[in-house]
């Protein structure tokens, strides 16, 4: 629409008052039809079973999700505008806390809160003449091999990431080596073990070991969910990692910006990833500098 | 005592299941083009789009695809089981469905487990396909 001159600007928003009201429960339990006979219900349930599925699989469990919960929250911590700013989390916490719908406990689980996000996409050259520096959309891909959850056969992989992710770099013109951070869309802590993996940043099973050490978080050679992702900073569904990426790019994260102030590389490229249903959509998106 | 947990709907689609399962019998439809044994019931074969088919009563037995051990209750019919096992069953005939695993502790449920059919009398025309371990 903005190459053919149809429009000037596109606004992208997002708002929900999910904690304070009764709407996201109401949703989710909506969507369980049939299935809440057997008291399955909501997105938890679903990505349970995804994520046991996975565990029968290849190695992967609550001693890989730990790196990214713990990761993602010293993102937080460095980022006055996340619920969880002021809460550190340590790998015995993490171990330590409730499950909700076993193996994922609580904090492999989003947030639920109240706020929104916005992003406006406008030309290239219009963004020329605005006061921060463009993030620019190098490329796009989406996959949605959308199968019900019971009748899935990629609940371990690979998803529409793969083709989503093969898409959007053929586009940029870039290989994965190109990729200086990502913002995973961060549902659960599987779903960005397994994003990762299908975009191919290791093999099945080998999460564990490339997450360990801080990979991911501050400081780390591949920074993820750099605002504290949907696991600690807040819910906004696609646009809490997009409007970060957007954010990284333009230089704006204060404390937690990459670069020298976090000991990380300049973000020249970065991926961020959507996801909806149980694994059942997919599309990814390459923001870069220019 | 009432039944308080949700009930199925009943629709033209599912009906045949839902009456089979109040004879305690768990019926399938058989594609009669390409043979495809379908769950849920549908107006078309998903494998070949086809419409013929008929209808075939499992043995019952499968093994456990995945499952998840449920600690919270989002529903207040299910508090009084926390914690119980909702799993994926696969049948020797193909089909997979959503149901619960009992008869056994949440801790021995293993994906790939053998498990055979047992159901659950909900009210005088709903039963529910349930799966113990073989």
């Amino acid at each position: 629409m903005l190459d053919a001159g149809l429009c000037r600007y596109v606004l992208i928003s997002y708002g929900h008052n999910a904690l304070s009201s009764d709407s996201l429960f109401t949703m989710l339990m909506d969507f369980a039809g049939d299935d809440a006979v057997f008291g399955h219900f909501g997105a938890t349930g679903g990505y349970a079973l995804a994520a046991r599925r996975a565990m029968h699989e290849f190695n992967t469990g609550p001693q890989t999700w730990k790196h990214i919960a713990v990761a993602q929250r010293a993102w937080a911590n460095l980022n006055p505008q996340a619920m969880m700013y002021d809460k550190p989390m340590s790998f015995d916490d993490y171990l330590s806390s409730k499950y909700v719908v076993e193996p994922l406990r609580l904090p492999d689980n989003c947030l639920v809160n109240d706020g929104g996000r916005a992003v406006i996409v406008t030309t290239l050259e219009r963004a020329r003449d605005l006061k921060h520096r463009p993030a620019v959309i190098l490329g796009l891909g989406q996959h949605n091999p959308s199968v019900q959850v019971t009748q899935s056969g990629i609940l371990t992989g690979s998803t529409g990431a793969r083709k989503a992710c093969e898409t959007a770099l053929s586009i940029a013109g870039i290989t994965r080596d190109d990729i200086d951070a990502c913002q995973i869309y961060d549902c659960f802590t599987y779903t960005v073990e397994l994003t990762l993996q299908d975009y191919g940043f290791f093999e099945p099973g080998e999460g564990e070991s490339w997450f360990s050490g801080g990979t991911t978080g501050p400081g780390g050679r591949m920074p993820v969910n750099t605002s504290g992702g949907q696991l600690s900073e807040a819910y906004y569904m696609g646009l809490t990692p997009l409007s970060e990426a957007a954010m990284q790019i333009m230089g704006r994260c204060g404390d937690r910006q990459l670069g020298p102030a976090t000991q990380t590389k300049e973000p020249n490229i970065i991926l961020v990833s959507d996801n909806g249903g149980i694994l059942q959509t997919h599309s990814c998106c390459i923001l870069g500098r220019i | 005592m009432e039944y308080t947990k949700p009930l199925p709907r009943i629709n033209s689609d599912n009906r045949e299941f839902w009456e089979g399962c109040r004879n305690h019998e768990l019926r399938f439809q058989k594609c009669a083009s390409c043979g495809h044994i379908r769950f849920p019931a549908s107006y078309v074969c998903p494998k070949c789009l086809r419409k013929d088919f008929q209808w075939i009563v499992s043995a019952g037995i499968g093994k456990v695809y995945t499952y998840a051990v449920y600690h919270v209750a989002y529903h207040q019919g299910f508090l009084e089981d926390l914690p119980y096992v909702v799993a994926v069953v696969e049948l020797q005939e193909g089909p997979r469905l959503l149901t619960n695993i009992v008869g056994c502790p949440p801790e021995e449920v293993s994906c790939e487990m053998p498990v055979t059919v047992v159901w659950k009398d909900a009210t005088p025309d709903i039963s529910l396909p349930m799966f113990r371990p073989l």
